[in-house]
């Protein structure tokens, strides 16, 4: 990239060249597909190593252990996909100059983040109905337990990660200090994180 | 909320999104949802194409987001190229470490 044709201000923002390879991405969005790609390896080991332990096993789900609520998941799935619907919205919002409702959907965004981890922790321990780790499913007494909480509880700190970066950079843009560069940037991440939960649950999840 | 080129130069790329498309988008991919629970609840599939099946909406729907929702489509195919092809490596990893696993506990 020209970086001398790049035009540069130290209080405004940056106005990238377009590059033969790269167009107008910038390098903080190339730097975090870079990322999303090295974080996603992550996620792919782990399932790997999924697979790798239950086609290894003869009997996969030890007696006593409970099934896994599939109906309740793909709930919380079509849950993490409407934030990112409202987290794309914000971010149009954002760029077309509509503070207001860019704020809210965001704001929106990470609310639902939060549900999508309570609906994770009724899950593990319940706080509506017994959890998995009542019913039978504990970390250490099975490889199908320890995968499946090592791989949903990863996933678990990347929603907990989004939403703090979330309310972050809303905070940042309501007081101006964040534009539409960075809720870009943070709508990467977060989509990322749904783009994820696609595969684990598929390979957690649903796998016969 | 219609889509239109981006009037902040900090961001890279202009808006493509429309609100129509981005709901078409999530409502797609919330019947892909229901089909894979179809396929799982449904008694008599047998396992093999079962698995076929949901890997093949699995990755359907990864597609949907990363070229809609995360603007994949509009970026440069050198950009594309970049975040896709690494993920052949884990895919080809996959084949090869679960087939392995799979065939020793067969044989």
């Amino acid at each position: 990239m020209s970086a001398h044709a790049a035009t540069h201000d130290h209080h405004g923002p940056v106005a990238w060249p377009r590059d033969a390879q790269y167009g107008t991405a910038t390098p903080g969005k190339i730097g975090m597909w870079i990322f999303l790609v090295s974080d996603a390896f992550s996620f792919a080991a782990f399932l790997i190593a999924n697979g790798i332990l239950r086609s290894g096993a003869a009997v996969w789900q030890q007696p006593g252990e409970p099934p896994l609520g599939i109906n309740f998941t793909a709930g919380l799935t079509v849950l993490l996909v409407l934030t990112s619907l409202t987290n794309v919205i914000g971010y149009t919002a954002a760029v077309q100059g509509k503070k207001k409702q860019a704020t809210w959907l965001l704001a929106l965004t990470a609310l639902g983040g939060l549900l999508f981890l309570v609906g994770q922790y009724q899950e593990w321990f319940g706080i509506w109905g017994p959890g998995l780790v009542h019913e039978g499913l504990v970390f250490g007494h099975s490889a199908r337990a320890s995968i499946f909480y090592v791989t949903t509880g990863f996933h678990g700190l990347h929603v907990l990660a989004g939403v703090v970066y979330m309310l972050a950079v809303t905070v940042g843009y309501l007081r101006g200090k964040a534009g539409p560069g960075q809720i870009e940037l943070m709508s990467l991440f977060w989509c990322f994180v749904d783009f994820v939960w696609i595969f684990v649950f598929t390979f957690i999840y649903l796998f016969p | 909320m219609e889509s239109s080129p981006a009037a902040d130069p900090s961001t890279s790329a202009p808006v493509h999104a429309s609100l129509r498309e981005s709901l078409l988008v999530f409502v797609v991919l919330g019947i892909l949802v229901l089909f894979e629970l179809g396929i799982v609840k449904m008694p008599g599939i047998a396992r093999v194409p079962a698995m076929v099946a949901l890997v093949a909406l699995a990755v359907s729907k990864a597609l949907l987001i990363g070229f809609f929702f995360m603007h994949l489509r509009s970026e440069t195919r050198a950009l594309k190229l970049t975040v896709l092809a690494p993920f052949l490596f884990p895919a080809v990893y996959a084949l090869v470490l679960v087939g392995d696993a799979a065939w020793r506990m067969l044989r």
